[in-house]
């Protein structure tokens, strides 16, 4: 196989179009499986969504193994369902109630949909206390198909299989800040980012033991109510005290602070890196997931091109010394695909550092991207299906 | 000796391993299929519940009107630090069998003496905003006057078919 040297002398072609589409077939046959029920049963906004999503996802793979390179075909992928997530999901609550704001009867009725981030909060009080603190229902309804039961199950399932990847494959808001992050060909702030890099990762975790207590304490899911910014594009308590509307600020400040304008002028993921709980949470089970980046030491020059690169400032100079990336790598890529010497590698836990890392790449890669196809493929197909059924041409 | 024993120790580990990662392949193809439902029952069989402040607790007794049932709930009381009044919530159902005015007196401790009494006018299209009013019959409870979904302690909103009534708690009187 090919190996990878700079990207400016890097060949066009890591491997040959026969090999990839080989590589690719299983892909395309899960994403197949993945959108069967869209053909069997909804109308033709389903058909050609499910088919575009089909294709998106199959392609992006594709180039993934032609190309050699991760980050920049993930990305794409996790662009387009961080902003067209919140896309289907508003237009879904403004067919349905005419608003974005969840009034306080379908919280009583547990209507809410579960959302994955208040997880960490709900960890002491379901322990000591059995109890739940989120106005949703446990058990699926006719009403809330996304109930808690549910979407605890499908978070954990994935979270064995992804550890932290989770945040950069299946987390349908992260891509909204890598969308903006995207957008600049400058990055500012480096210095500051760099100097304080490892002040700033601590931030979550004191958020995530912050949040943990405070929940327990005040018998409510304190994320939600106070400090999360995707509020802004989701859903929302209506506003109907001073309480609320304080509340809704505090959402509006934090999307348009750490979401868009942290995100454009760093070029890193700061919701992400500097502030989401659930990411520091998800960092745990990194520790017991098999796969991880790796630093081939005698390859390595300290050149620091993957600590730029780096979203999420999960790279320290020592780190990088030690071979290692931190706890709070989300397995994205970007290092790999930054390295200039081919020093930074994906390896499976157990097997010598940088022997066969393609092998531990496509392994890592059949897994996380099956699921992205069946989590992020669905939300893409339904927000795309929203898009197709407003045409006006149609 | 050695040599050999360290190169014993890394096949070893190298074939768990690819194990692993095979296995976690495999767990990836079963999530949508087998995994996500067993995962789901686990969470749904374990005894959790909602927070009653939510979900209002459990049900004490169900009041028949004729055309309608009243559905009166323990009281509900906060935990040390939640930052909601305890309160007792009352449901009326179905909400379609109501009279286009409802007036109930209702026993809710269930001593044989109503305690509230619960006011409020239907409207006919069941998207508009419900708001109706509260007397206390005695010192346990708290009046309430043309109440809507304000706090999840004070409220009359419609959920569905249902009437969802919150009358809260004096808190000197709650034991």
């Amino acid at each position: 196989m090919a190996s990878r040297s700079s990207a400016l002398a890097r060949p066009p072609a890591f491997r040959g179009i026969g090999r990839s589409i080989l590589l690719t077939l299983p892909i395309a046959l899960w994403s197949l499986l993945m959108f069967m029920p869209s053909f069997q049963h909804a109308g033709r906004d389903r058909h050609i969504s499910a088919l575009l999503v089909i294709l998106f996802m199959t392609t992006l793979f594709f180039l993934m193994m032609r190309t050699g390179e991760t980050y920049r075909w993930r990305r794409i992928f996790f662009v387009a369902m961080g902003f067209l997530f919140p896309f289907g999901f508003i237009a879904a609550l403004v067919a349905e109630r005419g608003t974005m704001s969840i009034p306080i009867s379908r919280m009583v009725s547990g209507d809410t949909p579960f959302c994955f981030m208040v997880t960490p909060s709900l960890l002491l009080p379901a322990a000591f206390a059995r109890t739940i603190i989120f106005p949703g229902s446990i058990l699926p309804t006719a009403s809330n198909p996304h109930s808690i039961a549910a979407m605890i199950g499908v978070w954990f399932a994935m979270t064995l299989i992804l550890g932290k990847a989770w945040c950069s494959y299946a987390c349908f808001f992260g891509g909204i800040e890598e969308g903006f992050a995207a957008f600049p060909k400058r990055r500012r702030l480096h210095r500051f980012i760099t100097r304080f890099g490892a002040y700033l990762r601590l931030i979550p975790w004191a958020i995530l033991v912050f949040v943990v207590l405070a929940s327990a304490a005040l018998f409510e899911p304190v994320y939600c109510m106070w400090l999360c910014p995707f509020k802004a594009v989701t859903e929302f308590p209506a506003v109907r005290n001073v309480t609320t509307a304080v509340q809704m600020g505090i959402f509006v400040a934090l999307f348009v602070g750490l979401v868009v304008v942290l995100p454009y002028l760093t070029k890193k993921r700061t919701q992400c890196g500097f502030f989401c709980p659930f990411g520091a949470f998800q960092s745990l089970f990194n520790k017991i997931n098999l796969f991880e980046i790796r630093f081939d030491r005698e390859k390595c020059v300290d050149c620091t091109l993957c600590q730029t690169s780096c979203p999420t400032v999960a790279l320290s100079k020592e780190s990088i010394r030690e071979g290692k990336t931190l706890l709070n790598c989300m397995k994205c890529g970007a290092c790999v695909d930054a390295c200039k010497k081919d020093a930074a590698v994906w390896h499976l836990k157990g097997t010598p550092v940088a022997v066969k890392p393609e092998r531990a790449r496509l392994l890592f890669l059949y897994g996380a991207w099956a699921l992205a196809t069946m989590m992020g493929g669905s939300i893409l197909a339904n927000s795309v299906a929203t898009m197709v059924h407003w045409l006006p041409w149609k | 000796m050695e040599v050999k024993e360290k190169r014993m120790r890394t096949r070893i580990l190298s074939i768990l391993a690819y194990t692993g990662a095979g296995l976690t392949l495999v767990v990836a193809i079963c999530v949508p299929f087998v995994l996500f439902q067993v995962f789901t029952n686990v969470v749904a069989h374990v005894g959790l519940h909602i927070d009653p402040a939510y979900s209002g607790g459990t049900v004490a007794r169900t009041i028949d009107r004729g055309g309608y049932r009243i559905v009166v709930y323990q009281p509900v009381q906060p935990r040390l630090l939640e930052r909601i009044e305890p309160f007792v919530q009352i449901v009326f159902e179905p909400a379609d069998a109501l009279p286009a005015r409802v007036t109930d007196e209702i026993d809710l401790d269930g001593d044989g003496r109503p305690d509230v009494r619960v006011s409020f006018n239907l409207p006919a299209d069941p998207n508009t905003p419900l708001r109706g009013d509260v007397t206390a019959l005695n010192a346990t409870y708290i009046s309430l006057a043309s109440v809507g979904g304000e706090s999840f302690s004070r409220m009359v909103v419609r959920t569905g078919n249902k009437i969802v009534v919150r009358v809260p708690l004096n808190r000197g009187t709650v034991h």
